[in-house]
């Protein structure tokens, strides 16, 4: 037993500091991508792409599940996007709230007979409007899938632009958030074929006719926690795995991808529980089976604003519905791991996702057990677990202070400084004891999925009222 | 007493992660204390900056006049800074009066000779931010130390002077840029290249004519580009040599330069071009067709109209609509095709541009049809779908031949 335990303590404390270590490397990488990024802006000014006949069509598809509280201001905000060629396509994805009605009579809807080919599966289509204001608005009106992948599969099927960017209907986007995220797919047409953007808290700040006119840092420390975690996740995960090619996850909230190989693998899967991860991995494999020669961007500074949960159950299924997704996707494409063929995703990626994103809740939960059974048996190293608990914690604030850091010299969207001095000190509570909850959530996730409870169930959001709306 | 080394030498394997944790410990502090010296420094700089500005706006109309010397802040590097982005940044939105007054200012102060020295004589991040600035200029002087910096060895840099160099918007610095691509072949992304060129090319874009010609692939591609967006109704015999061109892109450019041909030779290629194997090209020819607004394009519109590819489906629609005053016997050749994805793209072209009623009530007053078969074509309107239903298949169409996109 003591054998046991002394073997389980010593791996798991390699495997936080490989976990801290990865993380560093990341924060280093991203540190030096973000300085060549804000570089490369001085030069670069965004009207002339506006401006320039080059820029391809995008459609933007944004399903609506009982959004009647904030359709009208998410639309307009769409629509008033900085882009020179644009379709926004809302999908009402079988709402029994007045979400249609809202739409209808703020953008004076007229039922249509537009081009609707179902390469993609998706529920019945009702029907399909197209605003008299301003035509660039088509609305999708269709029965209730279930899912938020079989409402996007709805208005891709309904897209006649080749680039698709897939938001969500309660996020707001930054007027010029679709120039920015285009950037990449211009520079390099033929090799980029998708583009995330960054995903931040909506929660706390205040908007003013469709735009967001003062970001604040929410009230709430869940939500305030959150915005650490989207920092790390975003400016520091995301930018490095984007840097060698093996971005995994273009968040659901906001990322652009090329219309034509989303139909050549079928559209979303409806079926999947995260289907952003899951979108991702199968173009991945789409295009390593057929040799392409791709990229798959991840671009910091278009932005894209959501609602993140306010309450600790709402945050709770929600992180465990995330680990239901991971589960998901990574157990249907075990056939990847280690496989040539799948190059760097198959070698490094989806075995990085496996060990320290799948499994660390099972291994640090483990952990936690293998000490406190130690504790109990009289055979822990007091001195020794108070030196790694420090360690690990002051190690693992390194990683956050670093994701504040990176938005404070790149994006500085938090400018009082009350928001800043708050943001860091949750850089230090975050660790206790909100990081065991988040790894108990996470762990019900695997449980709830292993049971056979694999059912997407959408969390109850405020939307954009998360945010001051005037 | 033992030092502090000797006692953490003491403490075996567990000095590693007493190290660890001092290092993490000074990681935290030093990460804490940059994001508050830097927030500190730039609130001060700030402060004084728009304090400065303040100043120097108004006193703006007599500093740009001469009336208050330039020496008083050309040799302050703070003012100056202030100065110049003030100027630039007028210069964004200036009327050609206003412009004028601003060069002259911009000339007469020196600052355009700094920038060009700059721009010359420095290296990396100075030197692209002096050529950033020099291209926002737009004075012609720039043109040449703009030139020299396509040469740079980094890349950013070089990217700065083709910008610069695209807004000066005139044909010297096409000549420029061509030459320098002529040189070194395309070592910078495509689209700066490409805007660039467009900016450039506008008012002389038979300067592209020889470069496409010789060009190896990938820059004749790029160039092919540039010369569908910026082709004149003269350019008309030189642009046939690349209708038969082995580059998809090429005769895709063709295709889209042949819309500002002349009609009757933009036909004939278009027609053609609109049989094209790949969808693209295809794409191109259709969208160019749809914009001659010639009766002959017509069986080539509907021929898009039943196409594999959707992009092509729509915009031949979008083709077919614009002949408004012949869309009872445009709409009775639609039916006629019995493809039901073309025949929805029509009906969607036919929405957009809210002229169904339009159809419906012409379709109601039209004598020349008989009333049997009116009573189908209105029925075909009202419903979207084929009396018969045939849905076309990809063996029914001879132009399929990819699938959808």
């Amino acid at each position: 037993m003591i054998r046991f335990l002394g073997i389980s303590n010593h791996t798991l404390f390699w495997y936080y500091l490989a976990s801290n270590l990865a993380y560093l490397t990341m924060l280093l990488v991203a540190l030096r991508t973000s300085a060549v990024h804000q570089r490369r802006l001085e030069s670069h000014r965004l009207n002339w792409i506006k401006e320039t006949p080059l820029a391809p069509p995008i459609t933007i598809i944004a399903p609506a599940h009982n959004e009647e509280s904030s359709i009208r201001v998410a639309v307009r905000n769409l629509l008033a996007l900085d882009y020179p060629q644009l379709e926004v396509i809302v999908v009402n994805d079988g709402s029994q709230d007045r979400t249609l009605e809202q739409l209808r009579e703020e953008f004076r809807l007229r039922l249509v007979r537009a081009v609707y080919v179902p390469v993609a599966t998706s529920a019945p289509v009702r029907g399909l409007y197209r605003s008299e204001i301003d035509p660039r608005l088509l609305v999708v009106d269709k029965e209730a899938g279930g899912s938020k992948a079989d409402a996007v599969n709805a208005g891709l099927n309904a897209a006649t632009s080749p680039y698709a960017c897939i938001v969500d209907a309660d996020s707001m986007l930054e007027s010029d958030a679709l120039l920015r995220i285009m950037v990449p797919i211009l520079e390099d047409p033929k090799r980029v074929i998708a583009v995330g953007g960054i995903i931040r808290v909506l929660n706390g700040s205040e908007i003013v006719g469709g735009h967001l006119r003062r970001v604040r840092l929410p009230r709430k420390s869940i939500e305030v926690i959150q915005v650490v975690e989207y920092l790390r996740a975003f400016l520091i995960g995301r930018e490095a795995w984007g840097q060698g090619n093996m971005l995994m996850i273009i968040s659901g909230a906001f990322g652009v991808f090329r219309t034509d190989l989303l139909r050549a693998i079928g559209g979303y899967k409806p079926s999947a529980i995260g289907e952003d991860f899951d979108v991702v991995t199968r173009l991945h494999r789409h295009l390593k089976e057929t040799g392409a020669d791709y990229r798959i961007h991840f671009v910091p500074d278009p932005m894209c604003w959501t609602e993140v949960p306010s309450d600790l159950q709402s945050l709770g299924r929600q992180r465990a519905r995330w680990q239901k997704g991971l589960l998901d996707v990574l157990w249907a494409n075990r056939d990847m791991l280690f496989r040539p063929r799948y190059g760097r995703i198959g070698s490094f990626a989806l075995p990085y996702m496996w060990l320290f994103e799948l499994l660390a809740p099972v291994i640090e939960i483990g952990g936690i057990a293998t000490i406190i059974l130690a504790a109990s048996l009289g055979v822990l190293s007091r001195g020794f677990f108070l030196q790694f608990l420090l360690f690990g914690y002051a190690f693992a604030t390194v990683i956050s202070i670093g994701s504040v850091l990176q938005e404070e010299i790149t994006y500085k969207r938090y400018n009082d400084w009350q928001d800043v001095a708050r943001l860091v000190s949750y850089c230090f509570l975050e660790h206790f004891p909100y990081r065991q909850l988040h790894m108990i959530w996470r762990l019900r996730g695997i449980w709830q999925y292993m049971r056979g409870d694999t059912v997407w169930v959408p969390s109850k959001r405020k939307g954009l009222e998360s945010a001051t709306v005037r | 007493m033992r030092s502090i080394f000797e006692n953490l030498w003491r403490l075996g394997p567990a000095a590693f992660v007493v190290k660890a944790i001092v290092a993490a410990i000074v990681g935290d502090a030093l990460l804490l204390a940059f994001i508050l010296l830097r927030r500190t420094y730039r609130k001060r700089y700030f402060s004084k900056r728009d304090a400065r500005v303040f100043e120097l706006r108004q006193h703006w109309d007599a500093l740009i006049s001469g009336q208050i010397s330039y020496e008083r802040w050309r040799k302050k590097p703070f003012d100056r800074r202030i100065v110049e982005t003030i100027a630039l940044d007028a210069f964004e939105a200036a009327g050609p009066a206003e412009s004028a007054r601003l060069l002259k200012f911009l000339r007469t102060s020196g600052l355009i000779e700094k920038r060009i020295f700059e721009a010359r004589k420095h290296t990396g991040w100075r030197r692209m931010r002096a050529l950033v600035a020099l291209g926002r200029t737009r004075a012609p002087e720039g043109i040449s130390a703009l030139a020299e910096g396509l040469c740079d060895a980094d890349l950013e840099t070089r990217l700065a002077a083709l910008r610069g160099l695209g807004r000066m918007a005139c044909p010297q610095a096409a000549e420029e840029i061509l030459a320098w691509l002529g040189e070194k072949g395309l070592t910078v992304p495509a689209l700066p290249l490409q805007s660039a060129l467009l900016q450039c090319c506008a008012e002389r874009p038979q300067l592209l004519i020889p470069y496409v010609q010789n060009a190896a692939a990938p820059l004749r591609e790029v160039l092919g580009r540039v010369l569908g967006e910026v082709a004149t109704p003269s350019m008309g015999m030189d642009l046939l040599q690349f209708v038969g061109d082995e580059l998809d892109e090429l005769r895709a450019a063709a295709a889209r330069a042949m819309s500002h041909s002349q009609t009757g030779l933009g036909l004939d290629v278009l027609n053609e071009l609109a049989r094209d194997p790949v969808w693209f090209v295809r794409l191109r020819a259709v969208v160019s067709l749809g914009r001659l607004s010639d009766r002959r394009a017509i069986p080539s519109l509907l021929l898009g109209l039943t196409d594999a590819n959707r992009l092509v489906r729509l915009r031949a629609g979008e083709g077919l609509v614009g002949f408004a005053t012949e869309m009872v016997p445009i709409f009775k050749q639609v039916v006629g095709t019995h493809d039901r994805y073309g025949l929805f793209a029509y009906l969607t072209a036919l929405e957009n541009a809210n002229l169904r009623g339009k159809l419906e009530s012409e379709l109601q007053g039209d004598t020349g049809v008989d009333v049997e078969e009116k009573k189908r074509l209105e029925n075909v309107l009202q419903t979207g779908t084929l009396p018969v239903e045939e849905p076309a298949t990809l063996a029914s169409v001879p132009h399929k031949v990819e699938a959808l996109p």
